[in-house]
């Protein structure tokens, strides 16, 4: 017997005056191997044109479809209707701009956050398009792509209780970012530099270590290693001048 | 949203270490506390075995001015480490409730925990500061003062009731922290350090009130 399914959805849609902030129930009958994904376009099809929500590769790899599911900020397409009680609750992901109903604008967000932390290879060497690329280590090469897998959902930020709180808060997506380019050695960055960026309140010591990001991402990014070794590697880049030298340390991610 | 000001800020461009120093200070004095009060478990608790195990103890705390000038120190640790770690802690509500109300949206462990840290660092600032100061005050410290001082007031025991569970708890969930915060401890490593951290701490406050019951039925004479 295929479960009847009662969706809980959050409705606004800020370009209408005449819309408020509401719950919406709809029921729907449970296929096999439902995701959300399949339940809201069956809504929209079958029962509201008007509802907002985004999707597009369908397949995790976007990250265009994240939202709050019965609390917990997750990918939609991503996301089993079996792995839930019949009743489901659907709610746009806080901290980004709502667009309508379960659409939210990450994108801002996340350029603003990639100018912020110059998300780019910085160096002063002149491209020459006829040399052959540079060889990287191939386990280097593995390690800077497990940390690139970050889709730009958002769910890391939508879950962190220091980021609820402060909006100048950078975020695990953010100082992840920066993990990885302190990994890649064509970044001609140092030291020092990457500390002006998140050795402070508003980076990596902001972070108060609730790991709320850690559990949720859905690319099981390493986050908690992250966050832990560029806490250490930042609070090592600013005490060592004060340490003795048998104590100082420069820390490797 | 970074540490870039968007703003002329009048200040010159040179990094300030300053929140680096400061998150260090946290975690050292709270891992000094911890360290502090493990000792201090194993001192107390040693009335359970013998209350003039302690008394021989306090004496040689007393002779080394370990107790005259560890005391104070720790009573500043405990300040410091306060206003320190309060940096974090949201002062308005609006804030506060948000931190609570994404830890009951997400049914999140980790938010829960801190938000007991948050809740029991201010109660053991009130009540260590009670505690510190009443046992410093009327030094040496001896086993049958301490009974005294609770078989004369109920109080004293219900004071005792609150403040145990909230040291340990907040013990507790300070090592947890510090270790994944710090990196020490890995992803996979965090369930189990989270069992093994909760059995110690539900331990150490056993032992606590089994402290407290002792001196509580210990005979003064
Ligand atoms: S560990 Fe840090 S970044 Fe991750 S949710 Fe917690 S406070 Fe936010
Ligand atoms: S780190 Fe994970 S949760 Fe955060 S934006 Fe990237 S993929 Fe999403
Ligand atoms: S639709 Fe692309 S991640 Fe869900």
């Amino acid at each position: 017997m295929a479960r009847m399914l009662t969706f809980n959805i959050f409705r606004y849609n800020p370009q209408d005056s005449a819309s408020f902030p509401h719950m919406q129930e709809f029921r729907l009958e449970e296929t096999e191997s439902m995701t959300l994904f399949i339940a809201l376009n069956r809504l929209r099809e079958e029962q509201d044109h008007s509802l907002q929500f985004d999707f597009c590769c369908r397949a995790a790899i976007c990250g265009a479809c994240a939202m709050v599911v019965n609390g917990r900020p997750g990918l939609a397409c991503h996301t089993k209707t079996k792995d839930f009680p019949d009743k489901i609750t659907l709610m746009p992901l806080p901290v980004f701009k709502l667009v309508g109903d379960l659409s939210v604008d990450t994108g801002t967000w996340f350029r603003g956050m990639a100018k912020k932390i110059e998300s780019w290879c910085h160096t002063k060497k002149v491209f020459d398009p006829n040399a052959q690329e540079e060889r990287m280590d191939n386990a280097l090469a593995e390690r800077i792509y497990e940390l690139d897998r970050c889709v730009e959902c958002g769910c890391c930020v939508a879950a962190c209780g220091t980021a609820l709180m402060r909006d100048d808060f950078l975020g695990a997506t953010a100082l992840n970012r920066i993990a990885r380019f302190i990994l890649d050695p064509r970044d001609e960055r140092t030291e020092k530099d990457y500390f002006d960026i998140i050795g402070t309140d508003e980076g990596v010591f902001g972070c108060m270590g609730l790991f709320g990001c850690q559990d949720v991402c859905p690319k099981r990014l390493p986050l908690q290693e992250v966050l832990g070794k560029l806490r250490l590697k930042m609070a090592f880049a600013a005490a060592n001048n004060l340490l003795p030298k048998f104590l100082r340390r420069e820390v490797r991610l | 949203m970074s540490s870039i000001p968007s703003y002329a800020t009048h200040k010159p461009e040179t990094s300030c270490r300053c929140s680096a120093y400061l998150d260090w200070l946290q975690m050292l004095t709270g891992a000094c506390l911890i360290l502090f009060m493990l000792m201090h478990l194993l001192f107390v608790g040693s009335a359970i075995i013998s209350p003039s195990l302690m008394n021989g103890l306090s004496k040689v705390f007393e002779w080394t001015g370990m107790a005259q000038i560890g005391g104070p120190v720790i009573f500043f640790l405990l300040l410091l480490h306060f206003v320190l770690a309060a940096r974090k802690i949201p002062f308005a509500s609006k804030q506060q409730g948000i931190m609570i109300a994404n830890a009951r949206r997400m049914h999140h462990l980790d938010t829960w925990l801190w938000v007991i840290q948050a809740v029991s660092g201010m109660v053991i600032l009130v009540m260590g500061s009670i505690h510190l100061w009443t046992v410093l005050t009327n030094l040496p410290i001896t086993a049958q003062k301490n009974a005294m001082r609770l078989q004369d007031s109920r109080a004293w025991i219900g004071f005792y009731i609150v403040f145990i569970p909230m040291v340990w708890l907040h013990t507790g969930i300070g090592f947890y922290r510090i270790m994944v915060k710090w990196g020490i401890v890995g992803i996979d490593g965090r369930p189990g350090l989270r069992k093994k951290d909760a059995l110690i701490a539900a331990t150490a406050m056993v032992i606590g009130f089994m402290t407290l019951w002792r001196f509580v039925f210990l005979s003064i004479n």
